[in-house]
């Protein structure tokens, strides 16, 4: 029992405090530990880590071929794939020492390991991630509704950043924007009022304004300022974005520093499935 | 007004297929018929600009690369330009790698800029240290002793051997560091463990879902700027005159992200012509 | 363009298409590129992070050719993991510029002890290594998350009001309503994660407040998050456009076709087919 719980928290909370502590000790040994040793300690594990993983996977991929459980097909594909990716990587280096030797194979040009990478895992991969595009148009659609004010101040802030931020939303003069405010003030009476006499008078008025403007100043497109997209995209995420941005990180940060010591204290053992 | 109502009900319940197919043509065309709108270079870029144009003559840059090809149209194109740069000035630059697949990224970009381009030499002029695992604890080692991180760089040449490296011991030899990154470990950890204990300055490219977590870092003056995604890039390529792939991509950029505020204006005029019925009954 | 460029067309716009296929509905397309590349990514990992980490880190350091000695027991050792793999354990030690610490013995045995956790009945064993990645990434991150994201932020927050030189307000640069925007949406925002005492009076409308700060940044991110998607399908799209060239022997369009007819004759023959359970009913 003693090897299986104790002795994981012990590690955890010696090396813990020791790398904590570390960055306020000058002592030149624990500092060269820490610093160097210790780091190349956490690499190596975590590479072990990796390898785990990959075995782990493809112990779970033969399990399913040798159950004959549903998909077990594909599960074949999958360990073809990893045996072809390690064979690759440890056996067959498609080019001679002189190109490339063991070790460097990995990252040279003209190795079956790089072909590998090039036509086989970076598709793969970029367009697993691409896909997504098409699921946030889909989810925009279908699912992002304005039901209360919180709502429709996510939505605004949400397509003021993908239109200002893009070339197209330079394109779009402020007086568009003004127009487009005057229809929406026009929106926000009527829901008050329910009055069309009131509603259209307010937006007649609007337009009227912001026509008569336009007309005397030439209808520049970045002027007004404060209605010029690119500009308030700027303003919206460089000071209130960041507000609340800041907000949750300090908040992540003081749980974040809080977990770490109950990792160091030996509070928390998640890690060994408590 | 009814049969415009009945038809924005219509398309309110189409089949997300359609949707899908309208955003890969919406995406698709401006590639191939390129529209060319102009582009603005953002606060957050010109810092970033700025700050790389003011270095000193001969400064000794790290570069640290952490996306994989996943995320290759956005960070890509920042690491292309902003070596350009680097090198356009004649700065020294040391490209590390946290991510295993950073690794073939810097390995490209090295290639098309440091070789093809201006012709540097590899030793002199640059060094490719390449990638290594362990994540924060790798930022931690190149801030305390690079040497003992990387004892030979990434065509297995000693460290020792590459005149480029001589007097350069850790982290605070390094007059800059630009991180392009895709996400952990990247932007943060380098902030967290690098920059802000050594006070050595320090910029990103990040993917555009990362923005918005490093904004903290780039208004409080923790980081010089930002690069802000593929538009980031677009904005970095029109500062630095010489156009790329991220500006060609603003196009399609564009037209997706209008239709996609359309389909948003679209599906709440269905849901309120829809509660504007049901009420009604 | 050499065969092994062209065969790489053709696969890479295959496991492409094939992705893509799953927009359509699931089917053995997808499921086979999918397959692949959990069984490519496993084995690609595993060789990079053997070949840039443990060969020349931790067996460069147990067994440096600088230290070789064929008498040695220890080196013996190394001869007959040599004659097992020469790739690995090259004659006459491993060069990677390390001298021998014998030390690394004990990462060397956590590490085979996380290895054979594989075993049913030894799956503690890779707690040790587990607890000893815990306890350092704790230590690293308590300072760095406090240090970076916590005082450097609140660092960040505070405003000065005194600056006759700074203007009351502008757009574009720093000003007093801009630092007393980020003042008060930083202070709201926090006290909406505030829950020890009930959002009521003063707490109550500050934190509302908060959630319109907060609100605005998850609109802010969604915003990033689209332009992030898009910029990467532009990426695939562009690869697609290449491979569609005579010089690849225009992959893309044939593999689109022969995708698109096997797919159309799969939907055209489950139209006709009835479904099973409606048959039974």
């Amino acid at each position: 029992m003693i090897w299986k719980r104790q002795i994981p928290i012990l590690i955890v909370a010696f090396i813990g405090a020791l790398t904590l502590f570390g960055w306020f000790v000058e002592e030149p040994n624990i500092k060269a530990f820490v610093d160097d040793d210790a780091t190349q300690w956490y690499d190596i594990l975590a590479s072990f880590a990796i390898i785990l993983g990959a075995m782990n996977l493809m112990k779970m991929q033969i399990q399913k071929v040798a159950r004959q459980k549903k998909g077990w097909p594909y599960s074949i594909v999958a360990i073809f794939g990893f045996l072809f990716a390690i064979t690759a990587g440890f056996f067959i280096k498609g080019v001679d020492d002189s190109v490339a030797v063991w070790g460097a194979h990995v990252t040279t040009e003209g190795t079956l390991f790089k072909w590998i990478f090039d036509y086989m895992f970076t598709p793969l991969s970029a367009t697993m991630f691409s896909l997504l595009a098409f699921f946030v148009a889909s989810a925009s659609y279908r699912a992002f509704r304005i039901r209360n004010f919180e709502a429709s101040l996510l939505l605004v802030a949400g397509i003021i950043i993908m239109v200002g931020r893009v070339p197209i939303g330079s394109l779009i003069s402020s007086w568009v924007i003004m127009y487009i405010i005057v229809l929406a003030l026009g929106i926000g009476v009527n829901t008050w009022k329910k009055d069309k006499k009131i509603t259209f008078g307010v937006v007649g008025v609007g337009i009227i304004i912001v026509t008569v403007a336009g007309m005397m100043t030439g209808w520049p497109l970045d002027k007004p300022a404060i209605f010029y997209l690119p500009i308030i995209q700027e303003w919206i995420y460089y000071y209130p974005n960041v507000a609340g941005t800041r907000a949750i990180m300090i908040g992540v940060g003081l749980g974040i520093f809080a977990t770490s010591i109950r990792y160091i204290l030996g509070i928390e053992k998640s890690y060994i499935g408590e | 007004m009814k049969a415009l109502e009945d038809l924005i009900l219509k398309i309110g319940k189409v089949d997300r297929r359609w949707i899908f197919l309208v955003l890969a043509i919406a995406v698709f065309i401006p590639i191939i018929k390129p529209i060319g709108m102009p582009i603005r270079a953002t606060e957050t870029t010109k810092v970033v600009f700025n700050t790389i144009e003011n270095l000193p003559e001969n400064s000794k840059v790290l570069v640290s690369i952490e996306y994989s090809p996943s995320t290759k149209p956005e960070n890509h194109p920042m690491t292309i330009s902003i070596l350009r740069h680097l090198f356009r000035n004649n700065h020294k630059v040391f490209v590390t790698c946290l991510w295993p697949d950073g690794q073939f990224m810097a390995q490209d970009a090295l290639k098309q800029v440091a070789e093809e381009e201006f012709g540097k030499v590899y030793g002199e002029d640059y060094v490719f240290l390449g990638f290594r695992p362990g994540n924060e604890a790798v930022i931690k080692g190149i801030v305390s002793n690079i040497r003992k991180l990387y004892t030979v760089d990434v065509y297995q040449t000693k460290i020792d051997e590459i005149p480029l490296m001589d007097g350069i011991k850790n982290f605070k030899d390094f007059a800059f560091l630009f991180s392009c990154s895709a996400g952990y470990p990247g932007t943060v950890e380098w902030v967290q463990y690098a920059a802000d204990p050594t006070g050595v300055p320090m910029s990103s490219g990040v993917t555009s879902i990362q923005v918005n977590e490093v904004m903290p870092y780039v208004q409080s003056g923790q980081m010089k700027g930002v690069l802000a995604g593929m538009p980031g890039a677009a904005e970095y390529e029109a500062l630095m005159g010489q156009k790329g792939f991220a500006t060609s991509g603003m196009d399609a950029q564009s037209i997706a992200h209008l239709v996609i505020v359309l389909f948003i204006i679209l599906g709440n005029a269905a849901f309120f012509i829809e509660r504007k019925r049901s009420r009604k009954y | 363009m050499s065969m092994t460029v062209i065969l790489g067309a053709w696969i890479a716009v295959f496991l492409t298409f094939g992705i893509f296929s799953y927009l359509y509905k699931d089917n053995p397309f997808y499921k086979t590129a999918e397959h692949l590349f959990v069984g490519i990514s496993a084995g690609y990992w595993a060789s990079i992070f053997f070949w840039t980490q443990i060969q020349p880190n931790l067996f460069g350091r147990l067994w440096p050719s600088s230290e070789f000695s064929a008498e040695s027991l220890w080196y013996k050792i190394y001869n007959g993991l040599s004659f097992l793999s020469t790739s690995v354990f090259p004659p006459g030690g491993i060069d990677k510029g390390h001298d021998m610490h014998l030390s690394y013995l004990i990462p060397f045995a956590l590490g085979i002890m996380m290895l054979l956790s594989l075993i049913p009945k030894l799956n503690w064993f890779a707690r040790w290594g587990i607890a000893y990645t815990v306890g350092m990434a704790a230590g690293l991150r308590a300072y760095g998350y406090l240090n970076s994201n916590v005082l450097g932020q609140i660092k960040g927050t505070a405003a000065s009001f005194t600056d006759p030189n700074m203007p009351f307000f502008s757009l574009t640069s720093v000003s007093t309503f801009n630092s007393l925007v980020i003042l008060v949406g930083t202070i709201t925002g926090l006290l909406y994660f505030y829950f020890s005492k009930e959002h009521k009076g003063v707490l109550g409308k500050a934190s509302k407040v908060g959630i319109y700060f907060l609100m605005i940044s998850f609109g802010a991110s969604f915003g990033f998050a689209v332009m992030g998607r898009i910029s990467l399908l532009i990426g695939r799209f562009v690869d697609l456009i290449k491979y569609s060239a005579g010089d690849y022997n225009n992959a893309t369009l044939w593999v689109l076709v022969i995708m698109l007819i096997i797919l159309g004759y799969d939907a055209f023959k489950s139209r006709k087919t009835p479904p099973v359970n409606e048959e039974a009913v």
